[in-house]
């Protein structure tokens, strides 16, 4: 491992530095308690936020945005063209936690690592740097729905990233976890550290590790292995699904899901576009066909399948890792308390009938 | 790129939702998570909003018809156009030919100016919006009875009630937002009392679900009130000094019985004694309704009002009355005197001290005589002698109840439309001025809770005249010549003609989130919950009701009670669904299995009549009868047909003159129902 | 070099045929020659995505064999996208990507019978397998076709029928639901056609392929199994909303398998797995 020591004084220094090559995005506090992920500019680099309750709106839309155009059509009489509009910006994600960074390394296996490679998710993430922020402060970095220890993505992720801060009181340690990243050790306020630092990590990581177990958990064995063999009933997926309000939301704000719809556009007489916009398979139109069947009609058929997707051990082989990364967005957005720590708890006691 | 935060522009719950967005182009939206109405949840339709902001079927330039074809102008000619032929129709017929209609998705701002350019420049009360047919009622029961317009309760006490009282309205379509405050409650123990003709989502879910007879609800709340009466539940002290006509109506609850009521509704009366005891008991209850989706009887809406008040729980955390708009801004064009009877801050048009007041601040004495409704406009059983139209981001041909507007439209001599995209709408209009679509707007919208916030433009289109310029422009082509420069200009004036609205100015809207009026000098940030801070003697108004007589039954021939009302989500066909793909798609889902619409009735009335799902179905008034297309659902009770509102030909064919009040849940359409060979 | 897997490639319509009413046999070529020779490597049962532009992309199985000469679709109107393709003629614009899927795998059944059931217009994505069969007709030994449709007039591929008949390469059979005026044919559903006189249903060393309505599947596969199929035998074709055609939408994933990428060809021991509706 490659590490530095950077006071926390400097650690504008290194935005700034990566600003010369990246549009920097980091976490801001906005309305109320609201953090948003948002670009830093000279006005507003002093109010980043390293110590901060995680966005909500994911950092996945920096790869797989909300609403992505993905070709130009011009028609004319003669012909027609279909001209890919890619987004190559190189951009820096400074303060992504490490449950986004888990979520992200789920889509790079979903969308480059099989037969078909996505065009448009490769270019934005290959332009992507990711400046990985260890969450030590509980009530802040950890929040009352973060069970990302459950879900074994946190609190330090230990690799995704280019680079990774984590505050040690005095000091904050800088870890490379790319070459990309290492270029940035080198620079002249990157102090060495020694072996007292590497033990202060642990013994910080491990007073985190602990104080989670006041906060949510998510027992997720025995619920992949009821949901693997099929054996969870009908009857709690329509107690679950009832409490579904169908809004999609679940899907919008997870960092593992990638479901998307395309729509084309007239603009112009001779133009047209293509876009593609997040989807859910929440929603009753999901799964429709054009001539009327639709094998998920019934709400609960579509959780049980959201859940099925995220916890089978058939996809985690497939997928490369559980579809869930434990950020606990799910568990706020979700107007009917069904969100992944809920459904888990739901389906341990009703299947298994545990009532601790 | 930046991130905005602003207001759903869809129900009235007012959820915090950010727009993300980067020079010209709206990237997402997502919700506040601290907003107190939403906490981090939004609808489906939140989620999609951006999608309203990026379709090309925005309205850029002015439409004229020229020719029988609306072609693009320069907005000078189409304001010319207006001005030279407004005046000819105000010369010729006199200001009463004149109507100003808005939608209730128009800001404060746009809404306060359409009014005033009604009464200021042309001198007529003829102002409404659209829903008034709907939502006027609910207003006018609300002053008349707690002499404030408006919900006494929030949304966090769905939060912190012991008991929900809800009462005819599908949250889980209408404001899924609040749906969702009420599983949440459930979840942690909240008990919730349901009564509904239709079992969704939510009422699925409450601890006691009352399924009464569309019609029937008087019978349900008198009886209700009987058990409270007989197990001493009724606050006698509260009503005794805080209410007006409480003997009375304590008098007019002892006539009802409990059995003979429970046999009307057709709902067990041990369910209902349930309900009671459940509501009287609680420490903390909380009655959620609707402004009225669908129209009801100011009278179910009086009684529910005198159900809260025997309780005395208003003011009181987690309890009270929390009664919901369906728009982002139903409030507040209501708070801005978009009401033929009412300006701003619904002072009546009949109040000479309070039209002294407004002659000062506008310079010109409004008339007094109320005005037309968009009910006598659109669905009047003959013309109202309305020759000239203004609509602001307001439709009549999308609702159900003005499913005859089309005849009175062809009768205008000009039909003007403000609007963000072309709607069904435009096939009359002589003039549509394109108006800036969500996120490019500026303004204010105020919630179901009365909080004022802020809706913020995140992207600039230069080439579309906000809804308050053009007309401070149009008044200025009429000699008026009003300073505005900018939204927060007119909501200065609107500080100073609507005295709960006088503490709010955009300076203080930046922070929080918002302000909810009563919002005055002496309470700066506003008001969370109304009569909190102590009730005066004798303040509410309770409203006795007599137990109703039987409603004329046709004869057993028609079982059946039709009733209008939502399905799906609270869509109708609106302009900002059609332009976003995922809404759409999901707005037709069901649409698709039953392209040709559909009404819905219960399993067990199809089993023994024969009905098949999507099959086609006749039905029969003793006037008149059509034949559309089945759904078969139990989301209906047995002995009811559900007709969605956008199943217009059964609106027409069923629709009696006078339209608001027929097949509503008050008073229901007697019809027969039968299988109709293909 | 553009290597977009969602690039929409131009292919120009030469002609358009009535099938039965809503359906359309549309004949086309690519735009670019090389294009179109990338493409001809198809295998029978895989699909394509039809894109009409500035409506919609659509999938669409490919109903002629790689053997033949000509490349086609035959497109029931259903939707917007359907209805726009419709409306085209010849010398018009359409966008195709593919082919897709995984395909019937032709060699595996080699030197076994084949017995293709088919509904209406299942007989579209099967067709190809059919013909392709055909023209490898020493391959395969005995070779069936069972086809229903609901009346006369929902026939399709009708000139293909005929000519199967007639060619004494196959047994082809044919039945309606429903007679109209003038059909001497058969009357009852596809699967009374097994129990016809002098019929005999191959049953050893088969492979049977179903694809038509949920109902004509269900009673199809009852009766095979009735007669001793092995479920690994049977063969479909699953139909999905799909927006990708490369396992990336997520909107066909059923089960654990994307019927873009993993499908749509299935044995019928594979699709009970999946665990939803067919």
């Amino acid at each position: 491992m490659r590490a530095r020591l950077i006071n926390r004084d400097d650690i504008v220094k290194l935005v700034r530095i990566l600003m010369r090559e990246y549009e920097v995005v980091a976490p801001f506090c906005s309305r109320g308690s609201d953090t948003v992920f948002d670009v830093v500019t000279e006005e507003n680099i002093d109010k980043i936020q390293l110590h901060v309750r995680n966005p909500i709106y994911p950092p996945k839309r920096f790869v797989l945005p909300h609403v992505e155009q993905m070709f130009e059509f011009q028609m004319s009489e003669v012909g027609v063209s279909a001209i890919p509009t890619y987004n190559e910006k190189p951009r820096a994600l400074f303060g992504i936690r490490s449950c986004d960074i888990a979520g992200i390394k789920h889509l790079d296996n979903f969308f480059l690592g099989r037969e078909f490679v996505d065009p448009y998710y490769l270019r934005q993430r290959r332009n992507l740097f990711l400046v990985n922020v260890v969450c030590t402060e509980i009530g802040t970095d950890v929040g009352e729905y973060c069970f990302c220890l459950c879900a074994d993505t946190g609190p330090a992720a230990r690799d995704g990233f280019d680079l990774q801060l984590m505050d040690l009181g005095d000091v904050w340690m800088v870890v490379a976890g790319t070459e990309r990243g290492s270029r940035y050790l080198d620079l002249e306020f990157m102090a060495r550290g020694d072996d007292s630092h590497i033990k202060l990590r642990r013994e910080i990581l491990s007073r985190v590790r602990h104080q989670f177990f006041d906060k949510q958990t998510s027992w997720f064995s025995a619920a992949m292995r009821l949901i693997t063999r099929l054996e969870v009933s009908e009857s709690t997926w329509e107690k679950i699904g009832r409490r579904c309000l169908e809004c999609g939301g679940c899907s919008f704000v997870c960092p593992t899901c990638s479901c998307f719809t395309v729509d084309d556009r007239r603009v112009s007489a001779g133009k047209a576009i293509r876009m593609r916009l997040w989807d859910s398979c929440a929603l009753g139109g999901f799964t429709r066909m054009a001539g009327g069947f639709n094998p998920r009609k019934a709400v609960h058929d579509r959780r049980n399948r959201r859940f099925f997707h995220k916890l089978a051990y058939q996809f985690v082989l497939r997928d490369g890792s559980i579809g869930c990364v434990g950020c606990g967005r799910c568990a706020v957005v979700c107007h009917g308390a069904i969100g992944m720590p809920s459904v888990v708890e739901i389906i341990r006691r009703q299947e298994l009938g545990s009532q601790d | 790129m930046q991130q905005i935060l602003t207001t759903c522009p869809f129900c009235g719950v007012g959820c915090g939702i950010y727009l993300e967005a980067e020079v010209d182009r709206v990237l997402g939206a997502y919700p506040s998570v601290t907003h107190p109405a939403n906490r981090g949840r939004i609808c489906l339709r939140g989620w999609h909003v951006h999608e309203l902001c990026i379709t090309p079927a925005r309205l850029r330039k002015p439409l004229l018809r020229k020719n029988g074809q609306l072609e693009e102008v320069e907005w000078e000619e189409a304001i010319r156009f207006v001005s030279e032929r407004l005046e000819s129709i105000r010369s010729r017929y006199g200001p009463a030919a004149l109507a100003f209609l808005a939608g209730p998705r128009c800001t404060n701002e746009d809404a306060y100016i359409l009014q005033k350019v009604a009464r200021v420049v042309f001198g007529t009360n003829n102002v409404d919006h659209g829903y008034g047919a709907y939502t006027n009622t609910a207003l006018e029961v609300l002053l008349r009875s707690l002499k404030v317009p408006a919900s006494p309760a929030v949304i966090e006490d769905v939060g912190e009630a012991d008991l929900l009282f809800i009462d005819q309205v599908d949250l889980s379509r209408q404001n899924p937002t609040v749906g969702g405050w009420v599983i949440r409650a459930r979840e942690s123990g909240t008990k919730v009392v349901a009564v509904s003709y239709r079992r969704d989502r939510i009422t699925l879910q409450a601890d006691i679900q009352l399924y009464p007879q569309p019609g029937t609800a008087l019978w349900l709340y008198g009886a209700i009130a009987k058990v409270l009466w007989d197990r001493g539940f009724i606050d006698l002290e509260f009503l005794q000094k805080y209410c007006i006509n409480a003997d009375e109506v304590l008098r007019s609850v002892q006539q009802y019985d409990l059995l003979r009521a429970a046999e009307i509704c057709d709902v067990p009366p041990q369910l209902i004694e349930e309900a009671a005891t459940a509501y009287g008991k609680a420490k903390s209850a909380l009655i959620l309704c609707s402004t009225g989706g669908e129209a009801r009887d100011p009278l179910d809406l009086h009684a529910v009002v005198n159900l809260a008040l025997m309780r005395g729980h208003l003011g009181r955390k987690g309890a009270g009355l929390l009664v919901l708009t369906e728009h982002c801004n139903l409030q507040g064009v209501c708070d801005m005197g978009v009401l033929p009877g009412y300006l701003p801050g619904y002072t009546s048009v009949f109040e000479d001290e309070a039209m002294d007041r407004f002659q000062t601040l506008w310079g010109v004495r409004p008339p007094k005589k109320a005005g037309v409704t968009a009910t006598d406009v659109f669905a009047g059983a003959n013309s109202s002698g309305i020759r000239a139209c203004w609509l602001m981001r307001f439709d009549p041909l999308i609702l159900a109840g003005f499913s005859r507007a089309f005849e009175a439209l062809r009768r205008m001599e000009l039909l003007v439309v403000q609007e963000a995209f072309l709607s069904p709408i435009g096939k009359y209009a002589h003039v549509v001025f394109p108006l800036p679509a969500f996120g490019e707007e500026d303004g204010t919208y105020t919630s179901t809770e009365r909080r004022v916030q802020r809706v913020r433009p995140v992207v600039f289109t230069s080439s579309v005249m906000p809804g308050w310029q053009l007309l401070t422009e149009l008044a200025k082509r009429f000699g008026h010549r009003w300073a505005y420069s900018k939204p927060a200009d007119v909501m200065e004036e609107i500080r100073q003609a609507v005295p709960f609205y006088s503490g709010i100015g955009y300076e203080s809207l930046e922070h929080s989130f918002g302000r909810q009026w009563p919002c005055t000098q002496d309470r700066p940030g506003g008001t969370t919950r109304l009569f909190e801070d102590g009730l005066r003697e004798r303040q509410f108004v309770m409203t006795p009701i007599k137990v109703p007589s039987i409603p004329a039954h046709p004869g057993p021939e028609y079982p059946f009670r039709l009733v209008f009302g939502q399905s799906l989500y609270f869509w109708h066909r609106d302009t900002y669904v059609n332009n976003s793909q995922v809404l759409l798609r999901e707005h037709r889902v069901l649409l698709l299995d039953y392209p040709d619409g559909f009404v819905e009735i219960n399993p067990t009335d199809a089993e023994r009549l024969n009905i098949r799902d999507g099959r086609a179905i006749k039905i029969s008034s003793p006037l008149q009868s059509v034949v559309t297309t089945a759904r078969v659902t139990d989301e209906v009770r047995p002995g009811t047909v559900h007709v969605p509102f956008f199943v217009r030909e059964v609106a027409e064919a069923l629709w009696i003159n006078g339209a608001e009040e027929i097949g509503t849940l008050s008073k229901p359409v007697f019809v027969k129902v039968e299988p109709c060979a293909e | 070099m553009d290597w977009n897997i969602y690039t929409p490639r131009p292919a120009i319509i030469d002609r358009v045929v009535d099938e039965i009413p809503g359906v359309k046999t549309f004949y086309w070529h690519f735009e670019d020659p090389q294009e179109e020779e990338r493409f001809r490597k198809f295998l029978p049962g895989q699909f394509a995505q039809i894109s009409i532009y500035g409506i919609g992309e659509f999938p669409a199985s490919l109903p002629p064999s790689p053997t033949e000469r000509e490349l086609f679709f035959t497109i029931r109107k259903v939707g917007t996208c359907t209805a726009a393709l419709h409306e085209l003629g010849p010398g018009d614009r359409f966008g195709v990507r593919g082919p897709y899927g995984n395909g019937f795998r032709m060699d595996e059944y080699a030197g076994r019978n084949l017995v293709f059931v088919a509904g209406g217009i299942g007989l579209i994505p099967l067709r190809s397998c059919i013909v392709y069969a055909l023209h490898k007709r020493d391959q395969y030994k005995k070779i069936q076709v069972f086809y229903g449709a609901r009346t006369p007039k929902d026939l399709i591929f009708l000139n293909d029928l005929v000519g199967w008949q007639q060619s004494g390469l196959l047994e082809c059979y044919v039945t309606v639901d429903r007679a109209t005026e003038g059909w001497k044919g058969n009357v009852g559903l596809v699967t009374s056609l097994f129990r016809l006189p002098g019929v005999e249903v191959a049953v050893e060393h088969s492979t049977a392929f179903v694809c038509g309505p949920p109902v004509m599947f269900r009673f199809a596969i009852r009766d095979l199994l009735a007669m001793g199929y092995h479920e690994r035998h049977i063969v479909s074709t699953l139909e999905r909303y799909m927006k990708c055609g490369v396992g990336k939408c997520g909107h066909c994933c059923i089960g654990v398998a994307y019927v873009c990428t993993d499908g749509p060809v299935f044995t019928y021991e594979q699709i009970k797995e999946l665990g939803e509706d067919i």
